[in-house]
């Protein structure tokens, strides 16, 4: 039982850190139809722009979080204004091949700022102990250190926090009805700009916060980070069905339970702990090949 | 004057689909452009609601060029189009939908309009948490309507609201027009059903392949020969 439940913490742990980058992915594709190829990088960016407050101006966690997710919601508006806005018209391969440039921007740009050697946060982030929690918490016989709890609990707060702007407010009514027709949204008296930057500062700033809170987890970060765990957080969204907030934090959390769990029990049966990513992205495209607009996904009703 | 067009010319791509139209819209009128399909009259209301740009010409409202303002802008100067087709985003709910339409207003402003709105059409206040996609064409007709009162009706611009509807459903829908336009809405209706159309309007223009090919009072119009064989099937 402890054992099982050591993996199902450590899952919770990895799936919401997909989910929150996954719903970056999902909500940029919801207005735009736009597979931002650079949000993996924007999430790097996101998690050095920890060490930056964290160490450079030697601030707490909370204060860290904080800057990091306004600033990279910052970059990623500057972002869509710089390079995808002119191009909303061009093809899709153009915006695709643009969003892979500015990725490849940003991790370049990194590496020439900080160098190669990959950096981490200091103790006072890595050990999270929140008032009336300890730094370790025993649930269910297993001993749950501080840090999983608090990114699970921010992770879901999160993205509570966006479901409700998406469902409940007007700007995320705008949203919505953008991914369902945008010719009619200026007639309502808003402007799709307004939108399009609403979506990246949200999208990019919880893509910074999965940064953050990937750093605390897994504390070796580097210029490269971004790739590998954005093209995984990318098929979690596709999973879900992109343009789906439900999608993306159900498709997050399913990647994590299957990387967790491949290897935690896989061994039992003879297959080893290098088979955890064909075996997660094999399970993946099963479920792609049975419903292939995703878990949450409809059919787009094409618009002329 | 509320709106002229002057000398309107609009292509896309390098055909041309307005050739240089002409008409006027006073305060407090209701005005028709009709003529048949593929005549440029969704051309003409997307040009001036600023969703699509003209070659040349001029589109005054409020005696002002709109011509430098973005479609939302208009949209705030009281200028409204229930464009062709309904466009009610299906996946929002009624509310939803005339929650959007209010963006730019405070709350008390917004309430007062959707409660106007659910006085012309108690069937959105029933159906207010159902989803725009679950509407019926005259349903979803009467929220494109709607949206168009919240964001602000000085002017509504409707583009074939009759179409697809029961004539019994447009008859409901055009005396609720008639409401709004008593209520202080000038309204510019263009249609393919002059029938219908005539009987709303207090004068109109006719649309062909891109000009205006006759004008006058509704009264002129309907007995006019030309009308009566195009669009009346006499
Ligand atoms: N998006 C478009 N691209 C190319 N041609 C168009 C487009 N929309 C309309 N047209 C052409 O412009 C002309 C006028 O169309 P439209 O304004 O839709 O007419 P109406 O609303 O009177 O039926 C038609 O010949 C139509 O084929
Ligand atoms: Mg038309």
């Amino acid at each position: 039982m402890d054992f099982f439940a050591q993996q199902f913490f450590n899952a919770l742990q990895l799936g919401s850190l997909y989910a929150l980058i996954a719903l970056g992915y999902t909500m940029v594709y919801g207005v735009l139809l736009l597979i931002n190829f650079a949000h993996g990088d924007i999430f790097m960016v996101g998690a050095f722009l920890g060490v930056f407050g964290s160490i450079t101006l030697d601030l707490p966690f909370v204060p860290t979080l904080i800057l990091a997710m306004i600033l990279t919601g910052l970059m990623g508006v500057g972002i869509e204004r710089v390079a995808y806005k002119p191009l909303r018209q061009a093809s899709r391969l153009s915006a695709v091949i643009t969003a892979l440039g500015v990725g490849l921007l940003l991790e370049n740009g990194m590496l020439a700022l900080t160098g190669a050697d990959p950096r981490s946060y200091p103790d006072n982030i890595k050990n999270l102990n929140p008032p009336l929690l300890g730094d370790q918490i025993d649930i269910l016989g297993a001993s749950i250190s501080a840090e999983t709890i608090v990114i699970i609990v921010l992770a879901l707060l999160l993205f509570g926090g966006l479901y409700f702007i998406v469902q409940r407010t007007k700007w995320g009514m705008a949203m919505r009805a953008i991914s369902y027709d945008k010719f009619a949204v200026p007639l309502m008296g808003v402007s799709q700009d307004q939108i399009i930057s609403m979506t990246f500062l949200l999208g990019t700033g919880l893509a910074a916060a999965g940064g953050i809170l990937w750093g605390v987890a897994y504390p070796i970060l580097n210029p490269y980070m971004g790739m590998r765990i954005g093209w995984k957080a990318f098929i979690a969204a596709v999973v879900g069905g992109i343009g789906d907030i439900r999608g993306a934090a159900v498709g997050g959390l399913m990647l994590g339970f299957i990387e967790i769990f491949v290897p935690a029990y896989g061994k039992d049966i003879g297959v080893s702990s290098t088979w955890r990513d064909p075996i997660a992205f094999g399970l993946l495209l099963i479920i792609l090949v049975a419903r292939p607009t995703g878990l949450f996904g409809v059919a787009r009703r094409q618009k002329v | 004057m509320l709106l002229s067009v002057r000398d309107l010319r609009v292509s896309y791509g390098n055909i041309q689909a307005v050739h240089g139209v002409s008409f006027e819209v006073e305060e407090g009128e209701i005005v028709t452009l009709i003529g048949a399909n593929g005549a440029g009259k969704s051309t003409i209301l997307n040009t001036i609601a600023r969703l699509h740009p003209a070659d040349s010409g001029e589109v005054l409202y409020q005696g002002k060029n709109i011509a430098s303002l973005e479609a939302h802008d208009v949209v705030k100067l009281g200028l409204a189009l229930v464009p062709e087709g309904r466009r009610i985003f299906g996946n929002l709910t009624v509310y939803e939908n005339l929650r959007l339409a209010g963006f730019q207003l405070d709350n008390s402003k917004l309430s007062e309009r959707i409660k106007r709105v659910y006085g012309y059409f108690p069937r959105l206040e029933e159906r207010r948490s159902q989803l725009g996609d679950t509407l019926s064409g005259g349903e979803q007709q009467m929220l494109a309507v709607g949206r168009a009162l919240v964001t602000g009706g000085n002017l509504m611009l409707l583009d074939e609201p009759s179409m697809g509807l029961a004539p019994i459903l447009v008859q409901q829908i055009f005396a609720i027009l008639r409401e709004i336009n008593e209520a202080g809405t000038t309204i510019l209706l263009v249609e393919q059903n002059a029938h219908m159309a005539l009987k709303l309007a207090n004068r109109g223009y006719v649309l062909e392949t891109g000009n205006i090919t006759l004008s006058g009072s509704s009264d002129e119009l309907a007995h006019s020969e030309e009308v009566q064989k195009a669009y009346l099937g006499r």
